[in-house]
């Protein structure tokens, strides 16, 4: 079926995919670019090249105390999230029963909703509770979200889930423990991981609703935020490549992961 | 089997746990704000006299401009995006083959970076000195004002940031478009243009709305594109709902542009959401 | 002398709402003996195997284990297992580590469990090489021996299987039922097939049952169920037959609207009046006079087909058409268009209620 009218198709297709994507991380090039000048201010072309800020960026307390935040509290929410969306996606695309359809539609509301209303409505919320705001009511924030995310994505590995496989291993004298350990959670694992990794990386670079619940706590988008809203400062450009970088490292190595988890378990080793 | 687990079959329980964090966490707070947009305007207790006065406000001041900005500049991303991503989509599940995985994870990667870091990185493409200005200066001499603080480059900052929101469902759309109903109308002799009216328009359609939804949603509540980029040329209405939470500490009224956005949202995601089969479109076999 | 079944349904039923998916089952089956449930799709097959596997529950009635009610018993204590229609093989396990599952969950030790693993193997005929090799990687006829040797490690009382064999292509089906055959004359396990196909479960069964909407209507070994059908529906799901709406005429004489004539038939029943005349392909055969054959009819031959060993002729009589099969040595010479006569004896035929 291949003409050259499909070739052109083909290579036009190609391109603007391609254009598309340099679109997508020019800001990142321009971050890249910003942080690695030694001036202080930013001039393109660039003058004087150099690591400076970095160094001074990475030397600063505060900086730390940022990275620390927003690394617990990723941490928080993926580990909540990914248990309680694994039960979530079970019952979203596997068991048949009476109000499944309307909870799928009631799981992806948060998904489809403006942030920013759903972080000024928790503030509200928290308020009306009496609670402080700290990063604690961020994590429950963001899991408000996340849960959701996180539920759609391990929902895809458990559509392509034979569910055979559990009544055999339970036909083959497994207790309903032992199904779950052998059978249902090694072959989900997959996507297990790919709703963990999702839930990190979301909420270690979520803004608004980290902006609202967080308090006096800050995360590193919120200090980002202001230091961009106040003037320039070299260290932006710094830390928004760390962020871009950080994530793609983990994004491959999540991919990995998880490529290594689909080519299934069995080893040299027959005892397990 | 006892009556309990009759009353709650598996499906049920395992769903328990998400239904009732999102009770507490996506229900309760929703019906905070709808009680709160009934209360007399700038107090800030729930156990008042209800009034309408906060809607009032809102149709008398120049809220209800700032709401359809919003709503324009959402519809204007929509549509852009919807045009730059279709050819994306349609390589990724037809022409990009064996690169397509590498392909989307470049377009998953940004998502996972903060929006307000990625719009700065636009702020230092396009300011003055900046990369853009800065090399057209050094390499032709040219001194252009900078594009900065115009609506275009709100509009600009919104395409980017909702690009992955409008690709990902449209691609699970397009692929749900089978290859053979494609050859086949090929084969019955319809043109390229009749095979993308006739096939994959309609097959694909699911994924397509479903991407219009999920950008128009998000787009209506972007705020630090209009404010960073745009320097405010527009004022969009989460801009007025943050002010009013904040600044001008009138919880009431936030409240009531908040229910006013709600109401939008809601009554289009349960429209579009209703019609759907959330099972085929995400692949149970 | 005969000894207690090995399971016995007594009026074993199950509803979803209004709907009886199995309704009101008897049948006791012996131990030792390769028992298929044959009906096509819809007719309860599968429900009923659930049922008796422990997958669900019945709605009213008994299943009797060697004289015990285990209609609660859940499936992970049944002494029961079964070989799924899609196999189930676990895919993150190796074939050995999918064989020595049951034994795992009992708790014996690994040395234990690769030794049992490994005659099994040897036993079904899989390299010994297989061992460590992912089952995702092995044939479907491997991965068919896998399932088997997995669900035969349990050391069930009853093995049941669900269909293992529909998706696979004919070839290989036919050697994967011969070594079922023998797997089950070397185990001299209770057997307990479900098919849709009646020619696979001739070959492999010591009896059949076959089954419709939920009902069992008739109960027999192979030879029974083809050359002694007592309905039509049975009769037709053997394969192509000449079925013939008759009425009684007499002692051992039957009358049909369609053709004109009577027809000589088996002795007829007592009080059946209305019923089918069924003539075997094989058993209708082309003659000259009409006093060659009990019974004869007119036609013209319309199609012919060959069908390996076989020759198939469709011969139209009427607004019908009648089908004649014979062996090709025996073959005739005719052509399309020809008027031919067609006959057969009425100990050839078979008579059956709807």
């Amino acid at each position: 079926m291949e003409n050259s009218g499909d070739r052109a198709w083909r290579a036009l297709i190609w391109t603007w995919t391609l254009a598309v994507i340099v679109f997508m991380y020019l800001p990142a090039l321009s971050l890249f670019l910003a942080s690695s000048t030694s001036s202080r201010y930013f001039m393109f072309p660039i003058q004087k090249w150099g690591l400076d800020w970095w160094q001074k960026t990475f030397a600063s307390l505060e900086v730390r105390q940022l990275f620390e935040t927003s690394f617990f509290l990723a941490l928080w929410v993926t580990m909540i999230a990914v248990v309680i969306a694994l039960f979530g996606a079970l019952a979203f695309a596997r068991y048949d029963w009476k109000g499944r359809s309307a909870y799928q539609k009631i799981v992806l509301l948060p998904i489809f909703f403006p942030q920013t209303v759903l972080g000024l409505a928790l503030l509200l919320w928290f308020n009306a509770l009496g609670l402080t705001m700290s990063w604690h009511t961020a994590v429950f924030a963001h899991l408000v979200w996340i849960i959701p995310v996180c539920t759609l994505v391990i929902s895809i590995q458990v559509y392509s889930f034979d569910p055979a496989l559990e009544e055999a291993a339970f036909d083959l004298g497994a207790t309903r423990w032992q199904v779950f350990r052998e059978v249902t959670l090694p072959v989900l694992a997959p996507g297990i991981v790919s709703g963990a990794l999702f839930a990190f990386l979301l909420s270690w670079g979520n803004f608004p609703l980290s902006l609202y619940t967080s308090g006096a706590d800050t995360t590193l988008p919120e200090y980002l935020y202001a230091k961009m809203i106040a003037g320039y400062t070299p260290g932006v450009p710094v830390l928004g490549t760390v962020s871009t970088l950080g994530a793609g490292l983990i994004v491959l190595l999540g991919y990995l992961a998880v490529v290594l988890l689909r080519r299934g378990g069995s080893t040299a080793k027959s005892a397990d | 089997m006892s009556t309990l687990a009759k009353l709650f079959p598996p499906g049920a329980r395992q769903a328990l746990p998400v239904l009732l964090f999102l009770l507490c966490g996506f229900v309760a707070p929703l019906l905070a704000v709808i009680a709160y947009s009934f209360v007399p305007p700038r107090t800030f207790s729930l156990w008042q006299p209800w009034t309408l006065e906060n809607y009032v406000e809102i149709f008398n001041s120049s809220s209800y401009i700032t709401f359809l900005w919003s709503l324009g500049l959402a519809a204007a991303t929509v549509i852009i995006l919807a045009l730059i991503c279709y050819p994306i989509a349609f390589g990724l599940a037809r022409v990009f083959g064996r690169w397509a995985t590498l392909i989307t994870l470049l377009f998953t990667l940004p998502l996972f970076v903060s929006e307000n870091v990625r719009i700065y990185g636009w702020i230092l493409f396009f300011i003055k000195n900046g990369v853009l200005l800065g090399s057209l200066k050094s390499m032709f001499g040219w001194e252009l004002e900078s594009a900065l603080f115009t609506v275009g480059l709100t509009l600009l900052g919104m395409v980017y940031v909702y690009l992955p929101f409008m690709l990902f469902p449209m691609t699970l759309g397009v692929s749900m478009v089978p290859q053979q109903t494609r050859e086949a109308a090929f084969d019955l002799g319809a043109t390229r243009w009749q095979v993308f009216k006739e096939v994959d328009l309609p097959l694909a359609m699911p994924g397509i709305i479903i991407g219009f939804l999920l950008t128009f949603v998000l787009a209506v509540g972007a705020i630090v594109e209009s404010k960073v980029l745009g320097g405010q040329r527009i004022i969009p209405i989460t801009h007025d709902i943050e002010i009013a939470f904040t600044y001008a500490q009138n919880w009431p009224l936030g409240a009531a542009l908040s229910v006013l956005l709600m109401l939008v949202v809601g009554a289009l995601v349960l429209l579009v959401l209703r019609r759907f089969d959330l099972d085929s479109i995400l692949g149970r076999r | 002398m005969t000894a207690q079944p090995i399971l016995q349904l007594r009026n074993l039923t199950k509803a979803f709402g209004g709907l009886r998916a199995v309704d009101n089952i008897d049948l006791d089956i012996q131990e030792g003996e390769f028992f298929t449930i044959v009906g096509p799709s819809g007719s309860g097959k599968t429900t009923m195997l659930r049922m008796l596997t422990g997958m669900e529950f019945p709605t009213s009635g008994e299943i009797l284990l060697r004289g015990k009610r285990i209609n609660d018993l859940p499936a992970n204590k049944r002494p029961t297992c079964m070989v799924f229609q899609s196999l189930a093989l676990f895919p993150h396990r190796s074939v050995g580590q999918n064989i020595e599952f049951s034994m795992k969950m009992k708790g014996i030790a690994p040395d234990l469990r690769q030794k049992r693993a490994r005659e099994l193997m040897a036993q079904l005929r899989l390299p010994d090489t297989y061992y460590t090799k992912n089952v995702t990687k092995c044939s479907g006829g491997e991965r068919q021996r896998v399932a088997l040797a997995r669900a035969l490690a349990y050391e069930p009382d009853i093995l049941f299987f669900d269909e293992p064999l529909s998706a696979i292509d004919y070839k290989l089906r036919k050697t994967l039922e011969k070594e079922l055959k023998d797997i089950h004359r070397e185990t001299g396990k209770t057997f307990i097939y479900i098919t849709h196909s009646l020619e696979e479960a001739m070959v492999m069964s010591d009896r059949i049952g076959v089954m419709r909407a939920g009902k069992l209507v008739q109960v027999g070994s192979p030879q029974e169920i083809y050359s002694a059908p007592r309905t039509k529906f049975v009769s037709e799901f053997i394969g192509d037959v000449n079925v013939l709406a008759v009425k009684a005429d007499g002692k051992d004489q039957v009358r049909s609207a369609e053709l004109e004539g009577r027809f000589k038939s088996p002795p007829i029943p007592q009080g059946m009046s209305d019923g089918y005349l069924v003539v075997r392909p094989e058993s209708l055969r082309f003659i000259d006079k009409r006093s060659d054959a009990e019974n004869s009819i007119e036609g013209i031959l319309y199609n012919e087909y060959v069908l390996g060993s076989r020759v198939q002729y469709q011969v139209r009589v009427g607004e019908r058409v009648f089908i004649v099969e014979k062996l090709r040595q025996q073959g005739f010479e005719g052509k399309r268009g020809d008027k031919v006569l067609i006959g057969w004896d009425a100990v050839d035929s078979i008579l059956v209620s709807d």
